[in-house]
C-alpha cells in the first residue's frame, strides 16, 4: 500500500534535491503522517457515530436509562470539558506517554502494551527474518534459471500462498502440525507455570510456541522479497560483467552468488523495512488464530469488547510503528539506490 | 497485442461468473434457511441432507456458505465500485486540470496512502459499530488513493499529447473529448483497479468478520470460519474438516478468481503497451 510512495514523492520532485537533504522531504511526509494520525485517534471516535459512552452506559446499568452512568463516564473521560480543552490533554498526556486507563482491565494502557510488545515483536522479527532468508535464496535461484521449471514452479507457488487468508493458512497449519502430527504446542507464547525450569527450557519453550505463528506469518511475507530478489537477479542476467567473468573462466557458482545475486540484493533491506507495515497487519489475524499474547491480540480484544482507551492506545502504537517502518525504509532507499542519488 | 484471451483471464471469469450466479440464486441453492437452527441437529455429521453437516446450533452449514456468497461478492463490489468512483473522480480532476488542485489532491493522497491499512479499518471498524455497510465505506475511504494516482499518471500523460489539443482546437465540446478519448483511455485502468479491489474487499471482509467486527445477524463466509474457530473442541474432532475448511477455500478461491482475472486483463489493457512514448 505504501510501496510505492518513494517513488512517487521522487518522481513528483520538480528539481532534484541537493546532497545532504534528501531526507528533508521524507521527513516532511512523515511529519505530516504522524500528525494526522495523531488528529485521526482524537476525533475520529468523537465524530463518527456509535457513541462510546454510550455503549459503556448501557454495560454500566443494564435495563437502566443510565442517564447518570452516561454523566459519570463522560466527566470520567474528560469528555465533559470543551473540545479544545480536550485535545490540549490528550497531546500533553501522550507526550507524557498516557494513554489512559483501560476499561476492561482497569489498569493503565501503556503496562497493557508494553507487556504485550515484545511478543509481538519477537514475532514479527522472526518472521520477517525467516521470510527474506528463504525469499532471498529463492529469489537467486529463480531469477538465475529464468523460464526454467524451477522458477516457474516456485512462482507459482508464493503467489498462490498469497491469496489464501492468513487465518485460514493458519488455521490449517495449526490443524495439521499442533493438532493432527501434535508436534507443536496449540496456543500461546510459553507453557504457564513453567518458571521453575531452567533458562535453556524456558527459551526452548518460548521458541517452541513461537514456530507455528512466525512461520504462517513468514509465508505471506516471503512473496514480496522473493519477487524483488527475483526482479532483481533477472535484471542483472544480461550484465557485462557476468560475460566478462564467464570469459574468465569463474564457475557459475561464484557468478551467481558472489557477483550477480550481491548487485541484486540492494532493495532487500528497503523491502524489509515495508514488510514491517505488512507483517503488523499479518500479526493482528495470526495471533488470534494461535491466541498468541501480543499488541495483535490486545488490539482485537479491545476492538470486541469495546474498551476504547485501549484501542486507541494500541491503533497509536501500531500505526507509529507502520509508519516510522515506512518513514526509515524512505531514508534507506535513498541512501542505498545509486538511482535515486543527485545527478 | 494479442486479442486471444489468456487461460488466467478465462479461468477468472468462470471462477467469478460462477459466484455471482451462485449469490443471484442463493435463496434457490440452498437446501435449508441458513439462519434456522432447526434445519438438523447441533454438530450433525455431512450427510445426504447436510452436505457439509450442521453447526453447534443446529444450521446447515452448505447452507450458509450458499446464502454467504451473497454478501460477500456484493459487499466487494460495492466497495469496488466507491474507490472507482472516488479514485477515477480524483485521479482525472488531478490529471486535467493539474496546478494547485493536483498538488493538493495528491497530498492527500500520499498521506492516506502512507497510513496503516488494516489497523486503521480495525479502529474505524470497532468504532461504527457492525453495520452492512462499515465495510464499504472504510475501504472506500481507504483503497482509492492508489487508482487515483495511476489514473493521475495516466491523464497527465495524455494531457501532454497532441490529439487532445487538437480536438479541442478543432471545437470538440469537453463531453466530446471525455467520451472519445478519455473514457477509452482511462476506462481500462478503472476496470483493473475495480477487480484488483474486489478481490481485497473479500479478504478484509472476511478477516473483520473472522476478527468477530461484523454485522452477527449477517451470514458470511468469515461469519462461518468465526464461529468456528471459537468453537472450543473445534480441533479435536473431524468437525474442522467440513465446518473451517469449506469456508476458508470459498474466501480463497474468489479471492484467487478476482486475482486470475486481474492479471488476465493486465496484458490487454496495460497502459505501458498502449501508450506510445
Amino acid at each position: 500500500m505504501t510501496a510505492t510512495l518513494t517513488g512517487d514523492v521522487l518522481e513528483d520532485q520538480q528539481a532534484r534535491p541537493r546532497t545532504g537533504r534528501r531526507w528533508l522531504r521524507p521527513l516532511g511526509s512523515y511529519t505530516l503522517t504522524v500528525f494526522v494520525l495523531l488528529n485521526l485517534n482524537f476525533f475520529l471516535p468523537r465524530t463518527l457515530p456509535g457513541n462510546p459512552i454510550e455503549i459503556l452506559a448501557a454495560q454500566a446499568s443494564p435495563g437502566q436509562g443510565g442517564e447518570e452512568a452516561r454523566a459519570a463516564l463522560e466527566a470520567y473521560y474528560g469528555l465533559d470539558l470543551p473540545l479544545l480543552q480536550q485535545y490540549v490533554n490528550y497531546l500533553t498526556g501522550l507526550l507524557r506517554g498516557d494513554l489512559g486507563q483501560s476499561v476492561t482491565e482497569n489498569r493503565p494502557v501503556r503496562d497493557l502494551i508494553f507487556e504485550r510488545l515484545p511478543w509481538t515483536l519477537l514475532l514479527i522479527g522472526t518472521a520477517i527474518g525467516l521470510a527474506s532468508l528463504v525469499g532471498v535464496v529463492a529469489g537467486i535461484h529463480s531469477g538465475w534459471r529464468r523460464g526454467k521449471n524451477m522458477d516457474r514452479g516456485l512462482l507459482t507457488l508464493f503467489l498462490s500462498l498469497r491469496t489464501i487468508p492468513e487465518f485460514f493458512l493458519g488455521s490449517m497449519v495449526l490443524f495439521v502440525f499442533a493438532v493432527k502430527l501434535d508436534w507443536f504446542p496449540l496456543a500461546g507464547s510459553r507453557t504457564p507455570f513453567l518458571s521453575d525450569a531452567g533458562l535453556f527450557e524456558q527459551i526452548v519453550d518460548i521458541l517452541h510456541h513461537l514456530a507455528l505463528p512466525a512461520l504462517v506469518l513468514a509465508i505471506g511475507l516471503t512473496a514480496g522479497q522473493y519477487l524483488f530478489m527475483r526482479a532483481g537477479m533477472v535484471s542483472e542476467l544480461g550484465a557485462g560483467y557476468l560475460l566478462l567473468g564467464r570469459a574468465k573462466g569463474l564457475t557459475e557458482r561464484r557468478l551467481k552468488y558472489r557477483y550477480a545475486a550481491r548487485n541484486a540484493m540492494l532493495p532487500v533491506v528497503t523491502v524489509i523495512a515495508l514488510e514491517l507495515g505488512m507483517a503488523v497487519t499479518g500479526s493482528i489475524f495470526i495471533e488470534r488464530v494461535f491466541a498468541y499474547p501480543g499488541l495483535g491480540q490486545l488490539l482485537n480484544g479491545a476492538a470486541n469488547l469495546r474498551d476504547y482507551p485501549l484501542l486507541q492506545g494500541s491503533f497509536l502504537v501500531f500505526a507509529l510503528f507502520v509508519v516510522t517502518a515506512n518513514f526509515l525504509a524512505d531514508l534507506l532507499y535513498a541512501r542505498l539506490d545509486p538511482r535515486t542519488a543527485p545527478a | 497485442m494479442s486479442e486471444r484471451s489468456s487461460p488466467l483471464l478465462v479461468a477468472g471469469a468462470v471462477i467469478i461468473g460462477t459466484l455471482g450466479l451462485i449469490a443471484v440464486f442463493a435463496d434457490v441453492l440452498a437446501p435449508f434457511d441458513p439462519q434456522d437452527p432447526r434445519a438438523g441437529l447441533p454438530l450433525e455429521q455431512p450427510s445426504a441432507s447436510h452436505l457439509l453437516g450442521t453447526n453447534d446450533s443446529g444450521q446447515d452449514i452448505f447452507s450458509q456458505l450458499i446464502a454467504g456468497t451473497r454478501p460477500s461478492m456484493l459487499i466487494a463490489v460495492e466497495a469496488a465500485a466507491v474507490v472507482v468512483l472516488i479514485g477515477g473522480l480524483v485521479g482525472m480532476l488531478a490529471g486535467l486540470v493539474g496546478g494547485w488542485l493536483d498538488t493538493v489532491l495528491m497530498r492527500v493522497a500520499d498521506i492516506f496512502m502512507a497510513l496503516p491499512g488494516l489497523p486503521l479499518i480495525l479502529l474505524v471498524a470497532a468504532l461504527l459499530g457492525p453495520g452492512p455497510y462499515t465495510v464499504v465505506i472504510v475501504l472506500g475511504l481507504f483503497g482509492w488513493p492508489r487508482l487515483a494516482r495511476i489514473l493521475r499518471s495516466q491523464a497527465l500523460s495524455l494531457r501532454s499529447r497532441g490529439f487532445l489539443v487538437a480536438a479541442g482546437g478543432f471545437g470538440a465540446s469537453p463531453i466530446y473529448i471525455l467520451r472519445r478519448h478519455l473514457v477509452p483511455a482511462l476506462g481500462p485502468l478503472l476496470v483493473t483497479g475495480f477487480v484488483g479491489v474486489a478481490g481485497i474487499a473479500i479478504l478484509i471482509q472476511a478477516g473483520l468478520a473472522f476478527l468477530g467486527l461484523s454485522d452477527p445477524t449477517q451470514v458470511s463466509w468469515g461469519s462461518v470460519l468465526n464461529r468456528a474457530l471459537v468453537y472450543p473442541g473445534l480441533y479435536f474432532s473431524p468437525l474442522w474438516t467440513w465446518w473451517v475448511l469449506p469456508a476458508g477455500f470459498a474466501i480463497t478461491i474468489a479471492v484467487l478468481g478476482f486475482t486470475f482475472l486481474g492479471v488476465g486483463l493486465e496484458p490487454r489493457f496495460n497502459p505501458r503497451t498502449r501508450v506510445s512514448r
